[in-house]
């Protein structure tokens, strides 16, 4: 076995993943923003991810074994004490890092990152480790510990453009791949080189009631979502690993008194 | 005319395929000739109207292949405007859902037993037909007796004339969430049955009394929608939202402010506000005496003392609800549920009046007259209504109970006993698409269509400030032998003969919806000049939605405030129970997952972690942090929350935003049927809520019931997503260093 030939190929390409500016040259840069002023935490994204990527409904049981699978999550966090107590929400789901944690522990580059800058699953390939899910520290991986079935006729509701996972896989936010292609097909049957701002639009983005989810290329300087980015209110969430998060969230504001 | 975007989704609107989808399910591709619209592997999307609440939000619905994929809000639909509630995306599961009835079905045996054997629709109709003309016939056409949910537009005028034409002026409406003492305050203050545009969009200063309009109040996508824009829509400035309830909603949770007032005096505190906004010389109008000499015992002081808020709070709020240039008042959930429900709203009312807040943006806009004459919430009875249909049906008044969209024996407290009262109603029939435990008390069930499948049209209430009237069109193929409700209602005029089926013409529920589209068309020339109607269908058809954005309310002057005046006494809400025996306050509240209990069919409600506990599949009790140590309750401890109306069993969860001395349980679950997602989960706080009724709505006071605690000493896991709630530091909500 050629352990040392494999090891320095390895190291060396995760240096190039290090280089400063290698993310920049992709062709797009998929990203969120979230503003936290506008979300209320009402989980119509929730519902809608659900429904958009076939997630299992895994049951009473499994639930309480915190088997659960949602690729979009609302958490929640108490600050202070009755009667001055307050409740923020924010949503988590994967933050297609882009210096990510999860990709480096995959020993079979099942996870990895696309031209895009999108964390990518390969279900396939994956053979349920579960390791990225113990390096991401967002904690937004979740793996079919079962083969998930709908109780007849639910499976009719199933998309056809996503597929169904297996007992055995790691699965999570995808940041709506296929409606990415879908734009880019779209994009090539009109002679279009590249996407227009706004033809992407995830399912948790497009359901959200407030209007608190932009998605866009974050190379396009003029896209909404650069724009957004911009906000002073921008921040990621455990900035201080460094996992360089495609998710920028803007933190509620306070009012002025 | 002006359309709302008739064909700016660039999406096919309209005509389904052949009926051939319906029995060909197991092929990939369902038929045999495929209609020309229709390509493998392309989705395309078809407008219709979710009814999934009262809201009435446009939805469009991707199809693939004659299925249905998933729900979206219709882009040029005013109410929804291209977003959807989770309530709203989880339509799918009502159309695929396991247990939904596929046929006519007939009681085998008794009612209690709940087994039924299958019959044919000719026989169900012929049945049904033939006992209610015999009625007619004889005279006793009021022994029929209609009981639907929030049935609107077509369906409901549909109903109207069968029950007219039959000779029983005895059909009605009854729907937990419906506003009545909001619409009965609003009759008192504005002289209107219609709801307002309640702008909250525009406001800068908005001030919820118990109304958690992101969540469950009156239309909570579109108001959704304001609240994003009321915070973050405007450069520099962003509107501030108080709330004032017991126990923290979602849209308390989201407030700057969240107030704790003694429940049952939130009026009281928008009478105390009244009376500091006077007093400090805000208002200016012609009627200020009037108004000062009855506002004038609701000193802060007093109201502090009655409230348990500070007179500073009282005196801060009331000037900045004062010198907010759009301020705005609305009031809902338990401030409008107690037994001063009605007195309460109208104080509400009263602020708005006093601040200058009608007919100015960012505040209460009257809607025109709305499209179909349309009578919003005209035929809901509330619970007094209920209570004599109760009495009737006890008394061997009724013959024929005919039951849609509305489930009366999981709805209403125990005490009303209607589960024994259908007893006495020789044939009880359902029209439903699911067992629910009303259903299941029926001799016979006709199995409807459900909203996606079906024809319709819809009224939106409350309106956007101009009238605009929405299309339901079938979205598949019905999947099994049921039949639109419209269509049964026709079917039934056949069978019963007489002038039925004369003035009821129409083959069919669509026939019908296009007629009276015409007959709209016909009678609404303005604006219409140069389009025919077959091209006005068609783009209705398309976009799912017709308005007419320049049509506002003809006379918006103010109303007379002798009404609102007159009406404001009486506050503080009177509760059951003696206070020594029942030291709680019983607070239910609606849960933006099942509204009141409607979805909890739908899996993926089940399974959607509750917004403000995170809590899956069950039901709990909340009690204030320190109440909890107090009694020595910890979360999962199952406590008996008994009440002088009965009791339940239900896990404790310890609820950091409660106040203290009030025990807070969700409404939705504790169905004893229902399929097999709803089924034996949780308890039902109606159970637990007395029989009180405001006089003034007849709506039931469900927010006035005291309770005791016990803890039975037994275990019970709370199923839930949230680990640790609070972030120990970690900054995941932002950096604490201010840029805001
Ligand atoms: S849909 Fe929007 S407002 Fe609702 S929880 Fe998700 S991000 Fe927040
Ligand atoms: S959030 Fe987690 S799963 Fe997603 S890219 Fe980062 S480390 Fe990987
Ligand atoms: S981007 Fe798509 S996959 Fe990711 S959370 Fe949103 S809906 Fe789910």
């Amino acid at each position: 076995m050629k352990w040392g030939n494999d090891l320095s190929t390895f190291v060396e390409k995760f240096r190039q993943y290090l280089k400063p500016g290698y993310y920049d040259e992709f062709d797009y840069h998929w990203t969120m923003t979230i503003d936290l002023d506008r979300c209320t935490g009402c989980e119509a994204c929730v519902v809608a991810c659900q429904a958009e990527n076939n997630l299992p409904i895994v049951g009473e049981k499994r639930y309480a074994q915190n088997r659960e699978i949602k690729w979009i999550r609302i958490e929640r966090y108490w600050e202070g004490e009755y009667p001055d107590v307050k409740m923020g929400f924010i949503p988590m789901l994967c933050q297609h890092c882009d210096a990510a944690p999860c990709e480096i522990a995959c020993p079979v580059f099942a996870t990895y990152h696309n031209q895009d800058g999108l964390n990518t699953q390969i279900y396939n390939r994956c053979i349920g480790t579960r390791t990225c899910a113990v390096y991401c520290p967002y904690e937004v991986r979740y793996f079919n510990w079962f083969t998930y079935t709908w109780d007849e006729p639910l499976e009719q509701q199933l998309n056809p453009d996503v597929t169904v996972r297996e007992k055995g896989v790691m699965e999570k936010c995808t940041f709506c791949i296929q409606r990415i292609r879908l734009a880019k097909d779209n994009a090539k049957d009109d002679d279009r080189r590249r996407v227009r701002d706004g033809e992407v639009v995830p399912a948790c983005v497009q359901s959200c009631p407030t209007e608190a989810m932009a998605f866009g290329d974050s190379n396009d300087p003029e896209a909404k979502v650069s724009k957004m980015m911009k906000n002073p209110r921008g921040y990621t969430v455990l900035e201080e690993l460094n996992t360089t998060p495609s998710i920028v969230y803007l933190k509620k504001a306070h009012a002025e008194s | 005319m002006q359309f709302i975007g008739a064909g700016s989704l660039g999406v096919a609107g309209g005509v389904l395929y052949g009926e051939s989808v319906q029995k060909d399910v197991e092929l990939l591709i369902p038929q045999v000739v495929p209609p020309e619209d229709y390509s493998p592997g392309v989705a395309s999307w078809y407008n219709t109207v979710c009814n999934q609440c009262s809201a009435g939000c446009g939805i469009s619905v991707r199809i693939r292949e004659g299925k249905a994929k998933k729900i979206e809000g219709n882009p040029v639909h005013p109410v929804s405007q291209g977003r959807l509630c989770a309530r709203g995306q989880a339509g799918l599961n009502v159309l695929y859902n396991p247990d939904r009835i596929r046929s006519p079905l007939q009681n085998a045996t008794s009612r209690e037993s709940g087994s039924f054997t299958e019959i044919s629709w000719d026989e169900a109709l012929t049945t049904i037909g033939s006992r209610i003309g015999r009625l007619r016939i004889e005279g006793n056409a009021s022994r029929v007796r209609l009981l639907t949910g929030s049935t609107r537009g077509g369906l409901d005028e549909l109903f109207a004339q069968f029950m007219s034409l039959l000779g029983s002026d005895h059909y009605q409406q009854y729907d937990f969430t419906d506003p009545g003492a909001l619409r009965a305050a609003n009759r008192i203050a504005f002289g209107m049955d219609q709801l307002p545009h309640y702008d909250i969009k525009h406001a800068d200063y908005l001030l919820s009394f118990g109304a958690d309009y992101l969540a469950t109040w009156l239309s909570p996508v579109h108001y959704s929608l304001a609240y994003g824009h009321l915070r973050q829509g405007r450069d520099g400035q962003r509107g501030r939202t108080v709330q004032i309830e017991p126990r923290m909603s979602l849209s308390g949770a989201a407030a700057d402010e969240w107030i704790a007032a003694r429940p049952g005096t939130e009026g009281l505190l928008a009478l105390g506000l009244a009376h500091e906004l006077l007093r400090a010389g805000s208002y200016t109008g012609s009627d200020r005496d009037e108004w000062a000499s009855a506002l004038q015992p609701y000193s802060p002081a007093m109201v502090a003392a009655e409230t348990d808020v500070s007179v500073d709070t009282i005196v801060r709020i009331a000037r900045e609800f004062a010198e907010s240039t759009a301020s705005l008042a609305i009031a809902g959930g338990a401030t409008a549920a107690g037994t001063n429900a009605v007195a309460s709203v109208v104080a509400v009312n009263a602020l708005n009046y006093l601040a200058g807040n009608l007919n100015q943006p960012g505040g209460i806009f009257f809607n025109p007259d709305p499209a179909f004459s349309a009578a919003a919430g005209s035929r809901q009875v509330g619970m007094q209504g209920m209570l004599d249909l109760a009495e009737a049906m006890e008394a061997g008044d009724v013959e024929v109970l005919i039951v849609h969209d509305s489930n009366p024996v999981h709805a209403l407290p125990e005490n009303v006993r209607f589960r024994q009262a259908m007893e006495n109603v020789p044939l009880v029939v359902a029209l439903s698409s699911f067992h629910d435990e009303t259903t299941d008390m029926a001799d016979l069930i006709l199995p409807t269509n459900t909203y996606l499948e079906s024809w319709g049209d819809d009224v939106p209430d409350p309106g956007v400030g101009f009238p605009v009237a929405s299309i339901s069109q079938p979205v598949v193929a019905p999947l099994y032998d049921t039949l639109p409700v419209g269509d049964i209602v026709l079917a039934l005029a056949r069978r019963i003969g007489g002038e039925l089926p004369i003035r009821m013409p129409w083959g069919t529920m669509e026939e019908f919806i296009k007629a009276r589209w015409r007959d709209e068309y016909d009678g609404r020339t303005a604006g219409l000049e140069g389009q025919d109607f077959d091209a006005f269908w068609q783009a209705s058809l398309e976009a799912g939605v017709w308005g007419q954005p320049g049509i506002v309310a003809g006379d918006p002057s103010m109303p007379s405030s002798a009404a609102m005046i007159a009406a404001l006494a009486n506050p503080v809400s009177e509760f059951a129970g003696d206070e020594s025996d029942y030291p709680f306050v019983l607070h239910p509240y609606l849960t933006a997952t099942f509204l009141d209990g409607r979805g909890a069919n739908l899996p993926w409600l089940q399974e959607l972690p509750d917004p403000m506990t995170s809590v899956v599949y069950g039901s709990w009790a909340e009690l204030n942090p320190a109440t909890a140590e107090d009694l020595g309750i910890r979360e999962g401890d199952v406590l008996e929350v008994e009440t002088p109306a009965g009791s339940v069993s239900v896990p404790a969860l310890i609820f950091p935003a409660l106040r203290p001395g009030v025990v807070a349980m969700p409404i939705g679950q504790g169905h004893t049927a229902y399929g097999r997602y709803a089924r034996n989960r949780g308890a039902n706080p109606m159970d637990l809520v007395s029989m009180q009724i405001d006089d003034r709505s007849g709506d039931l006071a469900w927010a006035a019931t005291r309770a005791r605690v016990r803890n039975t000493g037994e275990r019970l896991q709370i199923i839930k997503t949230d680990g640790v709630t609070r972030t120990l530091g970690r900054q995941i909500l932002g950096p604490k260093n201010d840029h805001a």
